[in-house]
């Protein structure tokens, strides 16, 4: 689990920094991050979640900060789902994970600031839903591997 | 396997909530931090993401190298003609000047450098150049495209540099039309949506008539941006507020996410220092 983790992690920032994609590659960041978070205890799941935001904030001039409270929260919230859901479902899941994207978007908006922010409507309910449905495809696409994988 | 079982009582799930809390303030209390300790916090956290910015140092390149050889022997000689009645028109300049016992006009010296854009949250409207302190680079260096001004250096480091563009709130420049007729000030304003990001010339005295598709140029006014560079064509006219002032819409001569190569100002070019006579003043 902490290999594909740690490879989500990296191919997130090849993607976003190394090539320059910006919205067009999905988010392996904040998906790496909900499957590591289920994992985890509260504390460390938060933990990572400063880490993760930190290195997203470092190339934003915008709102230093943002992505390390995003990231925090969620990844806190993340750990907190062990003890309300077993997800042993199909629909776990990619739920889960849409669930966690739209809210670390949605806590990236209101963090942002005022100044900063583009309106409500576009960035975080049409480019927020977009966004999490994109990386609950990913989601699916990652569960079918594992498991085929963890047959073999 | 998660470690179930530590309840809220347990003096591992206290330590574990406390921890939890401690986290969640950190990560509250980087907004807080004032700006330059949080640039600091960036570029430590930069280097630790340095082979995803290499990388992306590399794939820039190789795109500006792409670049059809045709375009730019146009290019080529396009300047090769304008050269060739400049030198010509400079050596009039400064006889004139001469004449007329005015200092020399300052040259700029520029490093060539691709630019790169990180596509993380937040990061929007801000950029890296390949460039920083160790060829002379400097935060609040202009950054020009051959069409017109890109943006600002806003941190320089060692090897490279993080400038904003146009689109970025922050972004201002004292501008005129290319007349020099009217002054106002350039600057950029959200759109409803982001790709109606829009340049705008503002703090137009009503009484001044702007015709529509006129070039603005930075003014030089205000010491960041040098005078004449190109910013954009009068598009419509925005907003009037009462009879006093107005403000238009600019089409910009550059558009930040096409640019891949550009020049970053350094300073005063070494040539214009030269022709300081004997006693050490300008002529």
């Amino acid at each position: 689990m902490w290999v594909s983790v740690l490879m989500l992690f990296t191919l997130h920032f090849v993607l976003h920094i190394g090539l320059s994609y910006g919205r067009e590659a999905p988010d392996f960041l904040t998906l790496g991050l909900l499957i590591a978070a289920r994992e985890l205890s509260l504390s460390r799941a938060a933990g990572l979640g400063l880490v993760a935001g930190l290195l997203e904030d470092a190339m934003s001039l915008l709102a230093f900060g943002a992505n390390s409270i995003a990231m925090t929260l969620v990844a806190t919230g993340g750990s907190v789902t062990r003890d309300l859901f077993v997800g042993d479902s199909r629909l776990f899941f990619p739920a889960y994970v849409f669930a966690g994207k739209w809210t670390r978007d949605l806590i990236h908006w209101l963090a942002m600031g005022p100044e900063v922010r583009h309106p409500f409507i576009e960035q975080a309910v049409l480019e927020g839903m977009l966004g999490a449905l994109y990386v609950a495809g990913i989601a699916i696409v990652f569960s079918i591997v594992r498991s085929s994988w963890s047959e073999r | 396997m998660p470690s179930y079982g530590n309840g809220p009582d347990s003096g591992a799930g206290t330590r574990d909530l406390f921890l939890t809390g401690v986290t969640l303030l950190l990560a509250f209390g980087t907004t807080y931090l004032p700006q330059s300790t949080q640039e600091r916090v960036s570029m430590l956290l930069q280097e630790g993401l340095r082979p995803f910015t290499a990388l992306q140092g590399l794939v820039s390149e190789e795109g500006a190298r792409r670049v059809r050889v045709e375009a730019l022997q146009e290019e080529l000689d396009s300047l090769s003609a304008m050269m060739s009645t400049h030198r010509a028109v400079t050596d009039e300049n400064r006889t004139l000047r001469k004449l007329l016992d005015l200092r020399e006009a300052l040259g700029y010296d520029y490093r060539p450098a691709t630019i790169s854009r990180p596509g993380t949250p937040g990061s929007e409207s801000t950029f890296l150049v390949n460039v920083g302190t160790e060829d002379g680079v400097r935060a609040s260096a202009p950054v020009l495209a051959p069409a017109g001004l890109v943006g600002v250096i806003r941190e320089s480091r060692s090897s490279n540099a993080v400038g904003i563009d146009w689109t970025h709130p922050d972004f201002r420049s004292s501008a005129m039309l290319a007349d020099g007729s009217v002054y106002g000030m350039v600057e950029s304003r959200r759109g409803d949506f982001r790709e109606d990001d829009r340049l705008i010339l503002n703090g137009i005295p009503y009484h001044q008539e702007v015709a529509l598709g006129q070039v603005v140029l930075t003014s030089g006014l205000g010491g960041v941006f040098p005078r004449g560079i190109a910013i954009g064509t009068v598009l419509r006219i925005e907003e009037e507020e009462g009879a006093w002032r107005k403000a238009y819409v600019l089409d910009p001569a550059v558009a930040p996410g096409s640019a891949t190569h550009v020049l970053v100002l350094v300073g005063e070019s070494a040539d214009s220092l030269n022709l300081s006579d004997s006693e050490g003043e300008y002529r």
